[in-house]
């Protein structure tokens, strides 16, 4: 008889979430107990369930803290361009895009660099920053629903409008997929030189 | 005074305490979710484990695969004696907080 198999797109993605060194043992760890206790007392259907939640909650703590900064460096923005409107937003785009394309570096670069792995840091980022998108449209949603009023919807309509406020999160993938590349090829040579260089000082 | 352990942090050292020789992440997991009598993920059970080796209460070394993990490595767990002292610490603050107080506790409600 064939063994259960968790959704194999779900074991990828945990395994990529994970540090170099926890890979095996960690993805045992839930591969053992999702067929030894979890599928013979839920059935396959609901054992699946179980093991893509628990893979959320490892993607979450790999990519938590990344989200967080960068949907609130999108939010903080928003809030800045509908309380507070301006005509120049040069310096306030320049600041938030440099911001941001920081923060993915920064995703792409510790992620490739704690796995070792470059497929690691580029997927994990693209992972980081939709849960962003979908922070961010909470948070822009929260801005509207404490002030909706004309002045505020004005501003939020000059700096883009609600479309932008509410697509361009999303549309990060794109920059996230270029700028993860590079910061996740740059994490992986250096992870893999630092091990060389541990190695050859033993 | 050492740095007091929170709960879920005691009961991940405890699991290891009395699984002894077979503490490696599942059965840790187990433990501790029987303990609690509560469902506890595995990303929080191995987060804590990865947190507590790195402040050098417990130690780790890998072990042989079984088929049904498709023969990878359980990772086994052992307390290191500044685990111990930190258990003994957080049951001493504990029992000084207690100290003088019946239990159970009688509401007034």
């Amino acid at each position: 008889m064939m063994a259960e198999q968790p959704p194999e797109w779900a074991e990828t993605i945990l395994r990529l979430s994970l540090r170099c060194k926890d890979r095996d043992a960690v993805s045992g760890d839930l591969l053992e107990e999702y067929r030894a206790s979890v599928v013979p007392a839920r059935g396959t259907s609901s054992a699946d369930l179980w093991y893509v939640r628990q893979v959320a909650g490892f993607v979450w703590r790999a990519t938590g803290l990344w989200a967080v900064l960068f949907s609130g460096t999108f939010v903080a923005r928003q809030a800045w361009d509908f309380f507070v409107p301006t005509h120049d937003f040069v310096f306030r785009s320049e600041l938030t895009t440099y911001t941001g394309v920081a923060l993915l570096a920064a995703s792409a670069f510790w992620t490739a660099w704690r796995s070792r792995s470059f497929a690691a840091g580029v997927v994990m980022t693209v992972v980081m920053c939709e849960i962003a998108a979908i922070m961010s449209v909470i948070g822009v949603s929260a801005l509207l629903a404490v002030r909706h009023d004309p002045a505020t919807l004005n501003a939020a309509a000059n700096s883009g409008g609600l479309e932008e406020a509410f697509l361009l999160p999303f549309m990060a993938v794109i920059p996230a997929l270029i700028v993860g590349s590079a910061a996740a090829a740059v994490g992986t040579v250096g992870a893999r030189l630092a091990a060389v260089g541990r190695n050859a000082r033993l | 005074m050492a740095e007091i352990l929170g709960a879920f942090e005691q009961a991940v050292l405890l699991a290891v305490l009395r699984l002894d020789q077979d503490a490696y992440g599942r059965a840790i997991l187990k433990e501790v979710q029987a303990r609690l009598d509560r469902d506890v993920a595995a990303g929080a059970v191995h987060a804590t484990l990865d947190r507590l080796e790195r402040k050098g209460l417990l130690a780790s070394r890998l072990g042989s695969g079984t088929p049904v993990r498709a023969g990878r490595a359980r990772r086994y767990y052992r307390l290191q004696p500044a685990g111990v002292r930190a258990l003994n610490d957080a049951r001493a603050a504990v029992e000084t907080m207690w100290h003088g107080l019946r239990w159970p506790l009688r509401g007034r409600a």
